[in-house]
C-alpha cells in the first residue's frame, strides 16, 4: 500500500502538533482525537521468536536477555541459521545392523556460513545444545551490578529515614531543650560528626578499572604482510557479538535470535487501546485497531493545474467516507497563528434529525454558542463525554508553513456510508444528492471529487513546494457510548504539499 | 559469427527454444532450460558436464573493449563441470573453473575469472576485474565476501529430477555428437 500512501502529500494534524499522513495515525473513539505513535503509550503485551513463534513470558525473556533459546541467527550475515542434518558412518562399523548416526550443524541458506567453519562439532540432537560461551568479563559485570543494586537500596532506606524524621520534628526533643544535636551526641559519648548512611553501609567497592599508560606496540606484520579482508571481520559482526567483538572470522559463533515484541498502544488521555494485536505470535490480525484511516474521511489529490505565483489554479481532490455512516463535510479556514487548543477539542453534538441542508453559517454559529462551556448551553449541543485525563499534554505548535491561500469553499457536501457492494454497481446512483455543482465535480457511492481554488503566494520563488492547508470538519457517528448513535462535529487540520512552483508563462 | 555450429554431447538436455548463437559445444549430463540464452559473440563456448542452466540464464562470451582488436587468436571460454547458473542470472566470465554457483538476478562482469566452488550470491554485481580464488562466496547488497570451508554441494538430486521431467513437456535438441 505504500505507493498509494507513500508520497506524504496530503498530511494530517495529530492532536499532539505532529504531522502524519492518514496511514499512520489512530482515531481514539472515546476522545474524538487523532493519535499518533508518538502521543500514544506504547506497551510490551508479549516476547515471542520470529523464527520458532514462540512466545516467552517476559521474567523468562529478561532472564534470556530478551533472546530465544533455541533459534540461532548467522554471526556472518544475521540471518537465521537452519539446522541441517549430517548422517556420520555406523557407530560400530563391524556391527552391519547399527544405522548411521544422525548428527546436525548450524548453516546459513544465504551467506553459506556454517558451524564447522569455525569448528563447532555436530550436535547429536535436533536442538543442539550448543556450546555457550562464557563471557570473559561476567565477573567483572556482575560485581558491578551488585554494587550498582546495593547503592540504590541504601538510598532508598535513607529516603525512607529522612520521611520518618520529618515527621516528629517539631516533638524532637533536642528541638525543645534548644540542645543541638551534635552537643547531645557529644553528652551521650559519640563522635559529634554524624556519618551519613549512605556513606556508612557503602557496598564494598570492587576494584576500580585501571588506566594504562602503556600499550601494546604496533604489530610489525600490520605494515609489512598484506592484510586478507576475508579474515577480519566487520563492524556489524563485532557489534553482534558486543561481549566478545570478535576481530577475525575464526571467532564468529552463533548468537541467539533476538525475541521480538507484540505491542498494543494506548490512548495517553482516556487510556483506551488505539491498536491490540492477538495474542498468538503466528497472527496478524488485531483485537482492536483504531486506525484512522477507518474513521476519518480520507483526502487524496486528483489533478492541480500549474502553480503560478499570485495566480489562482484549480485543485481536485477526492474525499472518501470509510466509515458505514453518512457524514457532511465542510471546510473552515486554516488560522496557524490562532492559539486553537480549542479547536480540536470542542467537539458539539450535532442534532440527530439536523437538516442536511443547513448551511455552514448555521452550524458554525452552533458551534460558536458552544464554545463558552457554560452550564446554560441549549441541551442539544452537550460536551464530549469527561473522562478524567490520565495525562494532558500540551500539543506543540504546527511546523508546516503555509504559503498558498486557499478560498474556503461556503458550501458543505455530503459523503454516503461506505458500501462494498456499491464496488459492482455500475447504475451510477447518486443517491438523489443535491450538490453544489461549483463544489462537487463528480461522485461516485462513497466518494466525492471537489474542486477547490488555490492562489499561491504571490511573492513565492520559482520551484519552491506550494503547502496549503485548511480545517476539514467532518461529522463523526459514535457507536461506542451509548445505544443511541451520536454525531459529532470533527474538525481535522489538513496540509496539501500540492507541487513546485512554475514560471509565469 | 552469424554462423551457428551447435554441438550437443550425448546425455545432455538441451530445450529447443533456448537460444544458442555462435560456436557453443555442451557436454554431457548437462541441462539447458528453454529460456536460457548462450552467445559466444568472442569466440567458441564450451560448457563442462552435468552444468545446471536454469531460465532466463545469459551466458555471453564477450570481450571487454580493451581486448576486442587483438586478432591473432580467438578466445575460448571454457565453463567447467558441476556449475549452477540459477535463475536469471547473468555471467560474461571469461574463464568458469567447477562447481560453482551463479545465484539468482547475480551478475558476473567479463573481467571477472571465476576458479573452482565459488558462489556468487543473489542479486550479487562482480564487475572489478579480479580472479575468485577458489570456494569464495559473495553475498548480500553490499557483496560482501568471504571464504567458504568447502565446495557447495552438488545438485544431483535436482538434476536426475529436471532430467525426468523436462523431456516430458519440452522438445530436446538431439544430440549430435559422438564422444
Ligand atoms: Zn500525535
Ligand atoms: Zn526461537
Ligand atoms: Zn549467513
Ligand atoms: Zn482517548
Ligand atoms: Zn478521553
Amino acid at each position: 500500500m505504500s505507493y498509494i500512501t507513500g508520497p506524504d502529500v496530503v498530511k494530517y494534524a495529530c492532536s499532539c502538533g505532529l504531522l502524519k499522513p492518514i496511514s499512520h495515525l489512530y482515531f481514539c473513539r472515546y476522545c474524538f482525537q487523532l493519535r499518533c505513535s508518538f502521543c500514544v503509550c506504547h506497551e510490551v503485551d508479549s516476547n515471542f521468536c520470529g523464527k520458532c513463534s514462540e512466545n516467552i513470558p517476559s521474567s523468562e525473556a529478561r532472564v534470556k536477555k530478551n533472546r530465544c533459546g533455541n533459534c540461532y541467527v548467522c554471526p556472518s550475515c544475521q540471518q537465521e541459521l537452519s539446522t541441517r542434518i549430517a548422517s556420520k558412518g555406523p557407530v560400530n562399523p563391524e556391527d552391519s545392523k547399527s544405522t548411521p548416526k544422525k548428527m546436525y550443524y548450524l548453516s546459513c541458506q544465504f551467506c553459506r556460513w556454517s558451524s564447522r567453519d569455525v569448528g563447532i562439532p555436530d550436535q547429536s540432537t535436533v536442538t543442539g545444545g550448543w556450546p555457550e560461551r562464557e563471557n570473559v568479563h561476567s565477573n567483572r559485570l556482575q560485581e558491578l551490578v551488585d554494587m550498582y543494586k546495593a547503592i540504590v537500596l541504601a538510598q532508598k532506606q535513607q529516603k525512607d529515614k529522612d520521611k520518618k524524621k520529618q515527621r516528629g520534628k517539631f516533638l524532637s526533643y533536642t528541638d525543645r531543650t534548644g540542645v543541638t544535636a551534635a552537643a547531645l551526641r557529644k553528652r551521650i559519648g559519640l563522635p559529634a560528626e554524624f556519618t551519613h548512611p549512605i556513606l556508612k553501609n557503602k557496598p564494598k567497592e570492587p576494584e576500580p578499572a585501571s588506566a594504562k599508560t602503556e600499550v601494546d606496540e604496533v604489530p610489525e606484520q600490520l605494515l609489512t604482510e598484506p592484510i586478507n579482508l576475508m579474515e577480519i571481520t566487520t563492524v556489524e559482526q563485532r557489534l553482534l557479538q558486543p561481549e566478545a567483538q570478535p576481530v577475525t572470522v575464526d571467532k564468529l559463533f552463533p548468537v541467539h535470535k533476538q525475541l521480538s515484541i507484540k505491542r498494543s498502544l494506548r490512548c495517553r488521555h482516556c487510556e483506551h487501546n488505539v491498536s491490540k494485536p492477538e495474542y498468538n505470535p503466528s497472527s496478524v490480525k488485531f483485537k482492536i485497531q483504531l486506525f484512522a484511516y477507518y474513521h476519518i474521511p480520507e483526502i487524496r489529490i486528483v489533478t492541480v493545474e500549474p502553480l503560478r505565483a499570485g495566480k489562482q489554479c484549480e485543485l481536485i481532490v477526492k474525499f472518501t467516507n470509510p466509515t458505514q455512516h453518512q457524514t457532511t463535510i465542510a471546510f473552515l479556514k486554516l488560522n496557524m497563528d490562532e492559539e486553537d487548543a480549542s479547536l480540536d477539542s470542542e467537539v458539539a453534538e450535532v442534532i440527530q434529525d439536523l437538516d442536511q441542508t443547513l448551511s455552514l453559517q448555521e452550524k458554525q454559529q452552533m458551534s460558536l454558542t458552544s464554545l463558552p462551556l457554560s452550564t446554560s448551553q441549549p441541551s442539544s449541543l452537550i460536551s464530549v463525554p469527561s473522562r478524567q485525563p490520565s495525562l494532558t499534554i500540551e500539543p506543540r505548535k504546527i511546523s508546516q508553513e503555509v504559503n498558498c491561500d486557499i478560498e474556503v469553499p461556503t458550501s458543505s457536501f455530503i459523503l454516503p456510508p461506505r458500501d462494498d457492494a456499491a464496488e459492482y454497481d455500475d447504475s451510477g446512483d447518486t443517491h438523489n444528492i443535491q450538490d453544489d455543482p461549483k463544489l462537487v465535480k463528480w461522485r461516485k457511492s462513497n466518494k466525492a471529487f471537489i474542486k477547490l481554488n488555490v492562489t499561491p503566494m504571490s511573492d513565492l520563488a520559482l520551484n519552491s513546494e506550494v503547502v496549503c492547508g485548511f480545517i476539514m470538519q467532518h461529522i463523526y457517528t459514535n457507536t461506542v457510548a451509548s445505544k443511541e448513535p451520536q454525531k459529532y462535529n470533527h474538525k481535522v487540520k489538513v496540509f496539501l504539499r500540492l507541487g513546485q512552483l512554475v514560471g509565469s508563462e | 559469427m552469424s554462423r551457428n555450429n551447435i554441438k550437443i554431447l550425448p546425455g545432455a538436455l538441451v530445450c529447443e527454444e533456448s537460444k544458442l548463437r555462435g560456436d557453443i559445444t555442451i557436454g554431457s549430463g548437462t541441462i539447458v532450460h528453454p529460456s536460457a540464452t548462450i552467445i559466444a559473440e568472442a569466440g567458441p563456448i564450451i560448457i563442462g558436464e552435468c552444468c545446471l542452466i536454469e531460465e532466463q540464464v545469459k551466458i555471453i562470451h564477450r570481450l571487454p573493449f580493451d581486448q576486442q582488436n587483438k586478432e591473432n587468436t580467438t578466445p575460448v571460454l571454457i565453463i567447467g563441470s558441476h556449475n549452477v547458473f540459477e535463475v536469471d542470472c547473468t555471467v560474461e566470465s571469461p574463464k568458469i573453473g567447477n562447481n560453482n554457483v551463479f545465484e539468482s538476478k547475480c551478475y558476473v562482469g567479463n573481467k571477472v575469472t571465476v576458479s573452482n566452488g565459488c558462489i556468487i550470491g543473489a542479486g550479487c554485481r562482480v564487475t572489478e576485474e579480479q580472479i575468485l580464488k577458489e570456494n569464495i562466496i559473495i553475498f548480500g547488497s553490499k557483496c560482501q565476501m568471504r571464504e567458504g570451508l568447502d565446495r557447495p554441494g552438488l545438485q544431483t538430486l535436482q538434476m536426475e529430477t529436471l532430467s525426468k521431467m523436462i523431456p516430458n513437456y519440452h522438445h530436446i535438441k538431439k544430440p549430435n555428437k559422438k564422444v
